[in-house]
């Protein structure tokens, strides 16, 4: 009985740490870029709300992701001309760009004939693998119980971690990041490079609000999001800026969100007020071990030019 | 850079002191960009944006009701805004002001409730009780600044962590316990316990209270501690160059830890005058509204400056205030919202024109008199 409890909500941490994961992706991919995006919250909102009523218009998932994401990379693009091309603070930047996302998905939400609020999707996924393989003991559930979306996270999460770290074109993104003038130098494109990356990772965003609206919860209230972008933008760091590490971060920090509920059916009672904020309790102790530790810091350190503008002028 | 034009070419050249006209024209011309685009947005939804936009500036403005509203409204902005001032100024990047401001409520309303528990009230009481909020938000600064100035830590990612761990909090002690902070007597709909009559701070008119007049005091406070004294010339060198700071003798550890404590009291006491004058109580549901963030962009509008953060508050805090009356009129109040992060996002942009002037020339291979120098206000 309690096995099966705990490999339940050990399941339903994969569900909930789907969105987290592929925010958090894209977000590591716009930091290894050298921009840092504070927006992830704002994009899932207003990524996620276009994608949601995508779903409700049309049973495909695919083209409510499609279209969540695109939306979340316009968003990014915003921050990208003012972070790249404009040089502003980035920070100042991105929290403008969480008020702007909250507020569009709130007006996007609660206006027009058909207030968003009371649609649902038209469909929802089921598992990819048959019956039998689903009852398989322990990997069943774990598994092979998923939609294709939580695939195709890990799918990207491989890609990830080979594009950066295995191919020339991910070494000249962490160029970029990490010493700018040098990638400028050796013919990089920094500009470019970063509009992209930044781009890519508002999609991510808006990918991972379509599918937790779309998906998860099947449904838009305000504010739905709840925090998760933030936790998103913890990952990157709880990570150390890489993807597999991301992988399991994700989870960990999906299941303190269902920790609660599985604990109350134990018969525990912690609260789940101290649950949600021990992701970021988290983060910090990773981020304080990992400066104290010299070694550590170098390898699972921010990118050099992390949030640091660049001009060919100015060095 | 230079983008050829006809017989002109449009060259960007970097500034160090900015035109009075481009200094003026740069946020106005922003602010007109972001109003025609959120005009457009509030069009395309089928609303009027005039309508909108004088219903906004009459419920933000116009009128005693009004106006006192934008102002207990701006009171905790400004002093979120100048905690990011006196941080971003050395370039120590707190963006923990919500936290701060939250543990300032938090510790603000115990020795509140405490205090009144005791029959201690009035003016002792309420220094003792909002210098505890300044307290307690320096404190919880002093989690990240402790770890950022001995093993420099980056403090971006530390202070915005701490602000969800401080919501945690209090919504636990509001929310999950049977805490000192908790209303007793409200068990299914919980609730925090309302202070003492004796613990509020005084009132002129309708709501206005003398949290506003604190506020003003602290940004000349701060004002003049960045000018006039030896801390403030600190901050500023380590801000511009940590290395000549460090080799012309300067504590750089403690100075970080100074100015973050600092930042952190004023968001702090921010939390404090919102419990004595607003709320009366611990409030989560109240508490949680994104202050902390809107003051760091408050900040940088008022372009770190300790006093122009007071406008700036002023203006955003109408835009809020305006809420509740939109959606009288049928127009979604979360227009507001968006509309406030265009703005954002549109003056930030226009920053840039302080940075740079446009210059318009002949080229160079053609005759004619030198350069003619036209500085352009930004599109």
């Amino acid at each position: 009985m309690n096995d099966s409890v705990l490999l339940l909500s050990l399941a339903s941490a994969i569900v909930i740490g789907t969105p987290i994961l592929l925010a958090g992706l894209g977000e590591m991919m716009t930091e290894h870029s050298g921009v840092m995006n504070l927006g992830v919250e704002g994009m899932m909102l207003g990524g996620g709300v276009v994608g949601f009523w995508m779903s409700t218009q049309h049973p495909s998932m695919a083209l409510a992701l499609a279209v969540g994401g695109g939306v979340g990379a316009l968003f990014a693009l915003i921050h990208a001309y003012l972070a790249v091309t404009l040089r502003v603070n980035q920070i100042v930047s991105g929290l403008a760009l969480v008020i702007t996302g909250t507020g569009f998905a709130g007006f996007v939400g609660s206006s027009n004939d058909s207030a968003l609020i009371y649609a649902r999707p038209q469909s929802s996924l089921e598992p990819v693998f048959g019956e039998g393989m689903q009852e398989l003991p322990l990997v069943g559930p774990l598994v092979f119980g998923h939609d294709w979306v939580v695939y195709l996270s890990w799918l990207l999460v491989a890609a990830a971690a080979f594009w950066l770290f295995r191919t020339r074109a991910g070494l000249a993104v962490r160029a970029v990041g990490e010493d700018p003038a040098t990638a400028d130098t050796v013919g990089i494109s920094v500009g470019v490079t970063r509009y992209v990356y930044t781009m890519i990772g508002g999609a991510g965003a808006g990918m991972g609000g379509t599918y937790l609206m779309a998906e998860i919860f099947a449904t838009y209230q305000h504010g739905i999001t709840a925090g998760l972008g933030w936790i998103a933008f913890a990952l990157v760091t709880f990570a150390g800026w890489r993807p597999w590490r991301a992988l399991v971060a994700a989870y960990v920090f999906g299941a303190l969100r269902n920790l609660g509920f599985t604990l109350q059916i134990l018969g525990a009672s912690v609260p789940s007020d101290v649950l949600n904020a021990l992701p970021f309790v988290l983060t910090i102790v990773a981020l304080i071990i990992i400066s104290a530790r010299p070694a550590a810091a170098r390898k699972y350190s921010a990118p050099s030019a992390l949030a640091v503008p660049y001009s060919r002028e100015i060095r | 850079m230079s983008l050829p034009l006809g017989a002109f070419e449009l060259t960007v050249e970097r500034q160090q002191i900015p035109s009075r006209l481009v200094r003026m024209a740069a946020p106005t011309a922003s602010v007109a960009f972001g109003l025609l685009v959120g005009a457009v947005i509030i069009w395309a939804a089928g609303q009027d944006p005039i309508l909108a936009y004088t219903e906004m500036a009459r419920k933000g403005f116009g009128g005693r009701l009004a106006l006192t509203g934008t102002l207990v409204l701006a009171t905790p902005l400004i002093l979120t805004g100048l905690a990011a001032v006196v941080a971003f100024r050395m370039k120590i990047w707190n963006i923990g002001a919500e936290g701060q401001l939250i543990l300032g409520a938090v510790a603000s309303s115990g020795l509140g409730l405490w205090l009144g528990d005791r029959g201690i009230g009035g003016p002792v009481g309420i220094v003792l009780m909002l210098a505890a909020g300044a307290g307690a938000g320096a404190l919880w600064a002093a989690l990240a600044a402790l770890p950022r100035a001995y093993l420099n830590t980056d403090e971006v990612i530390s202070t915005l962590m701490l602000n969800f761990v401080a919501l945690g909090i209090m919504n636990y002690l509001i929310f999950s316990s049977f805490s000192h902070w908790r209303d007793p007597s409200r068990a299914t709909f919980p609730v925090g316990r309302f202070l003492d009559d004796s613990m509020f701070l005084h009132r002129f008119t309708g709501r206005l209270h003398i949290g506003l007049f604190i506020a003003l005091a602290a940004a000349g406070v701060l004002w003049w501690g960045l000018r006039s004294t030896r801390w403030g010339f600190e901050v500023w060198v380590t801000g511009d160059s940590p290395r000549a700071a460090l080799y012309s003798g300067m504590r750089v550890d403690r100075k970080i830890l100074s100015v973050l404590m600092v930042s952190g009291a004023f968001a702090g006491l921010g939390g404090g005058i919102e419990v004595g004058g607003v709320l009366g109580n611990l409030d989560p549901r109240a508490l949680s509204l994104g202050v902390g963030f809107a003051g760091i962009v408050v900040a940088a509008l008022a372009r770190l400056s300790p006093l122009g953060v007071i406008p700036v508050a002023i203006l955003v805090a109408s835009f809020t205030n305006a809420r509740p009356g939109l959606q009288v009129l049928g127009i979604p109040s979360e227009i507001v919202t968006l509309l406030e992060g265009i703005l954002f996002l549109c003056i930030v942009g226009g920053e840039w024109f302080l940075r740079n002037a446009l210059r318009l020339q002949r080229r160079a291979a053609g005759p004619g008199p030198g350069p003619v120098e036209v500085e352009t206000a930004p599109s």
